[in-house]
């Protein structure tokens, strides 16, 4: 029974699998609008069928290991389209930008800290990458440095963001993002409205500009990038679910459903919202850093109040909340825009109308989340 | 029998209006205290002072000697003190046992490495958690514990008013507040949930329990003691019987002179 | 201290389309307690439709001087009234009882789609345009200053609005249904006032304010972007907010506050003109935390 449950459920991702892959190849714009198309009736017919629901049961409450379906199923894409620059780093672009989402899933989905400012914290990791990226520091502590950086500036608007409330909050994150691209504009020694170069990754002494061989296969080295953004990915991910299946998560819960609520029974409300906000900022710094040392080259027309609202719809597509629909709903919003050039200059228009609709008829996205359980840690 | 709280000329004001006037009550260990008055006469506003949610204009609140006007809510849980609302408090999207094992605050660990890395040791954690709101449910309601995975807003409201409960409880309060525990239900099953509470604390004899109902039969049968508010300001002390009978109660409370 | 009083002027025909836009805003939260973040880009809309009119006008001939003020106005005011309800109507009462983000996000992403909506199909949107000179500019002597009379009719047309929203509010029998919708909603209901209707009517009525701060924008500035709405609603919201939320006058004294703040910026640091917007964005951070609840409190109670 669990065995055909996990049966159904490989399935399901395998064929998730196969449609990534045919949508990131796909030559014509009709090949992706077909796909597009499969994918509604799909995700439509298995919310309704028991096969949806297995598949969310297995994701949410198995174990820890069933996280490898993630590198895996990354990987087996990744090696299906190993030689095409272009396809490789839309995949790496959907992994950072799931890192970023899953920093603004702690703060949002979890505690209920709202932050309209996602591409400034990210652009605050790119910009640290790129005035370190001369410097000769280390790749991996670049990464951490952009995360650092982003979760300590952040900390200036910490304050109004706790004092006041909802509406309030929401309004000062944004005033935040736009005051963060007014200053790149106007800043000389930032590179003012041209931006900055920015020094490639490296690990251990080579650069990922250097392809690797794998046996016969000499994939492109955006294959690298791949890699790293999957490992970076898969750890984030795994703590993020750890921490929600914890009682800080449960604590982060609390806090959002009903903060008088929390306080009357010991919750310390600030302390933990203060906690989402920098650690939900650290992985949109981290993922901004990456962002940039792929790109070679950030300006401040990158992190504009538009590219907040798409990292945004991003988690409310999928399901404010669900880690699993990260990936998916990324897949959607990073991808689509640059296989369908016909609505490449209208995506944010096309999203902005997407979100609404969703918001207005399925609140709770494509992938709704699944409620927290302990029955497997209880032998139930 | 020591004296566990003691509020000293306690006053609330919302604007111009003493919600609360300078109310003293004394109370001790163990003791059971009805807390009774017409709609508006303060009697929720005081637990929100009690607890930190409203700010005192005047006077003092303590636990054991220990000052606790002006605290923190978190703080004031510290000292023991959990309560119930009158229109309940809960989260509708987390199950039932999330909902409750919330109470045990000060007992679960909070450390990240604990709860992001040794998964292993909080898995414990969980199951002994687990165990203690299970039995803690199954005193109320055995059907009630087979749903303890349950999403919340999937219980009916009496359900919903014994998991509120359950959260104050299981956190072995020293005092507990009750905010007009058995609204909406019917006097026998209100009788029952009474019973259940009280059966609940022979575990923990020392705790103090404050309640607040309209249901006078319960009053007569639970509260050792009973006081009355009006407008604020406390009218009569005593036990239920001398208090029924004072000519300020029938005429404040009951609409009869 | 010509000069002065100069900057002073253009401070205060600024302070009176942000107060324009925060009376909106106040009005909205007043009967909803919404808050409704498309309203910038109503005013852009507004703006736009003005223009639309105006060159309709002049393909037809009749662009004369007052008249061609009075249908550009008019014309702002149907479609921002129209767009308005709609978004009342069909997004925010079918969604009061949602969570306040969900609000928020849905209609940040419905001014999102009109912004861009005018970027994408006006013809080229994404540049300035042109917005007509539909008054007189010629400088005025008032006692040795210098003014643009155009300027000076912007400022006396913005408080004959103000005074007749709030004659409106006060007087009226609709004012009556605002004011009592805004006190408490599902009584009003049981007193016979019909809340859908008195809902749109706000939403209706606030969003015409904003029409007209739009063609204000557009005469005041001689131009018009796609983009100004992000900015005025973001300070017309803050002057709400800085107000009181649900305070006309509040929001009036909101609004002139973050124009004198503005202006006192130009006048001390001349050569930093450039960071005139990182210092608008600092000044809204740096009042939220000084007034979370605004200078004039919020009439705030949680019920436990």
């Amino acid at each position: 029974m669990s065995l055909l449950r996990v049966g159904s459920s490989v399935a399901i991702i395998a064929l998730a699998v196969i449609w990534t892959v045919i949508v990131l190849a796909a030559e014509s714009q009709w090949q992706v609008l077909a796909a597009l198309v499969v994918a509604a009736v799909a995700i439509f017919a298995f919310s309704r069928m028991r096969a949806g629901r297995d598949l969310a049961f297995t994701l949410n409450d198995s174990g820890p290991s069933i996280i490898a379906i993630i590198p895996l199923a990354v990987l087996v894409v990744a090696f299906a389209i190993h030689q095409d620059h272009f396809q490789l780093m839309m995949l790496a672009s959907v992994l950072i930008y799931g890192i970023a989402c899953v920093g603004l899933t702690v703060q949002f989905g979890y505690a209920g800290v709202i932050n309209f400012a996602g591409a400034a914290f990210f652009g605050i990791g790119g910009y640290t990458a790129a005035v370190l990226g001369s410097t000769g520091v280390p790749s991996l502590l670049t990464l951490l440095a952009g995360g650092l950086t982003a979760a300590m500036i952040g900390c200036i608007i910490i304050l109004p963001v706790l004092r006041t409330k909802g509406h309030y909050a929401a309004l000062i994150t944004i005033a935040f993002g736009l005051l963060f691209r007014s200053f790149l504009e106007v800043n000389h020694t930032l590179g003012g409205p041209q931006g900055l170069k920015v020094e490639g990754a490296s690990i251990a002494g080579r650069s990922l500009l250097n392809g690797i061989q794998l046996g016969t296969l000499e994939p492109s080295f955006y294959f690298n990038y791949v890699l790293l953004a999957l490992a970076a990915f898969t750890l984030f991910f795994l703590l993020a679910r750890n921490l929600e299946k914890s009682w800080i998560g449960l604590n982060l819960d609390a806090v959002r459903e009903d903060t008088i609520g929390a306080s009357v029974f010991g919750i310390n409300v600030a302390a933990w919202r203060i906690f989402a906000f920098v650690a939900g900022n650290f992985l949109i710094g981290v993922a901004g850093a990456l962002f940039a040392m792929m790109q070679n080259f950030i300006a401040p027309s990158n992190f504009t109040f538009s590219d907040s609202l798409l990292m945004l719809s991003i988690i409310v597509l999928g399901g404010i909340g669900n880690l699993w629909a990260v990936l998916p709903a990324a897949i959607l919003v990073v991808v689509l825009p640059e296989k369908l050039q016909g609505i490449g200059e209208y995506r944010i228009f096309v999203f902005a109308i997407l979100v609404v609709l969703v918001l207005r008829f399925r609140p709770a996205g494509l992938f709704p989340r699944s409620m927290r359980q302990f029955r497997r840690e209880v032998g139930q | 029998m020591n004296q566990l709280f003691s509020a000293r000329d306690v006053s609330v004001r919302f604007g111009g209006v003493h919600a609360v006037d300078n109310l003293s009550l004394d109370i001790v260990e163990g003791s059971i205290t009805g807390l009774i008055g017409p709609n508006g006469s303060g009697k929720t506003t005081f637990f929100n002072a009690i607890t930190g949610l409203c700010k005192l204009a005047g006077g003092r609140i303590a636990i054991d000697g220990q000052e606790i006007g002006g605290l923190q809510p978190r703080e004031i849980y510290g000292f023991g003190v959990t309560r119930t609302f009158q229109r309940s408090r809960l989260c509708l999207s987390l199950s039932v046992f999330d909902n409750i094992v919330i109470g045990r605050q000060n007992a679960l660990d909070l450390g990240l490495i604990g709860n992001l890395l040794r998964r292993r040791r909080f898995n414990e954690a969980v199951r002994e958690n687990h165990e203690r709101v299970h039995a803690l449910l199954m005193a109320f309601s055995e059907p009630l514990a087979r749903r303890i995975f349950d999403p919340l807003h999937s219980l009916s409201m009496i359900d919903r008013r014994r998991i509120e409960v359950c959260r104050a409880l299981i956190a072995e309060p020293r005092l507990l507040l009750l905010d007009e525990p058995s609204a909406g239900m019917t006097p026998d099953e209100t009788r029952e949930f009474m019973d259940d509470i009280l059966n609940v604390r022979k575990n923990n004899p020392r705790m103090s329990i404050v309640i607040i109902e309209h249901e006078m039969d319960l009053m007569q049968r639970v509260a050792e003691r009973c006081v009355v508010l009006n407008y604020g300001r406390m009218v009569a002390d005593g036990t239920f019987e001398t208090v029924v009978a004072d000519p300020w109660v029938q005429e404040a409370y009951l609409g009869t002179s | 201290m010509a000069i002065l009083f100069e900057y002073f002027f253009n401070g205060a025909v600024l302070g009176i389309m942000y107060a324009l836009v925060a009376v909106g805003f106040t009005l909205f939260f007043g009967v909803l307690d919404v808050i409704k973040f498309s309203h910038g880009d109503v005013l852009t809309l507004g703006a736009f439709s003005g223009l639309v009119a105006f060159l309709a006008l002049q393909l037809t001939g009749l662009d004369l001087p007052v008249i061609g003020l009075v249908i550009v106005l008019v014309a702002a005011c149907i479609v921002t009234g129209l767009v308005g309800a709609a978004i009342g109507q069909f997004f925010v009462i079918p969604m009061r009882n949602s969570s306040a983000f969900n609000i928020l996000l849905m209609t940040l992403m419905i001014g999102t789609a009109i912004r861009e909506a005018i970027r994408l199909f006006y013809p080229t949107g994404a540049n300035p345009k042109a917005f007509p000179a539909l008054l007189p500019n010629s400088p005025v002597e008032i006692g040795g200053v210098f003014l643009r009379l155009d300027s000076l009719i912007l400022l006396a047309l913005g408080f004959a609005i103000v005074f007749l929203t709030h004659w409106l509010i006060r007087h009226t029998k609709l004012g009556l249904a605002i004011r009592a919708v805004a006190q408490d909603g599902d009584t009003a209901q049981v007193m016979g006032i019909p809340f859908k209707q008195t809902v749109l009517a706000t939403f209706a009525l606030g969003s015409m304010l904003a029409g007209i701060a739009g063609v204000m924008h557009g005469i005041y500035y001689s131009e018009i972007n796609f983009g100004v709405g992000l900015l005025l609603g973001i300070i017309g919201f803050s002057a709400a907010v800085l107000g009181g939320l649900g305070s006309i006058w509040g929001a009036i004294i909101g609004g002139f506050a973050f124009a004198a703040l503005q202006t006192i910026w130009v006048v001390l640091f001349p050569d930093a003109s450039g960071y005139r917007d990182v210092f608008a964005f600092a000044a809204i951070i740096v009042a939220m935390t000084i007034f979370p609840t605004g200078i004039i409190a919020e009439r705030y109670s949680e019920r436990v």
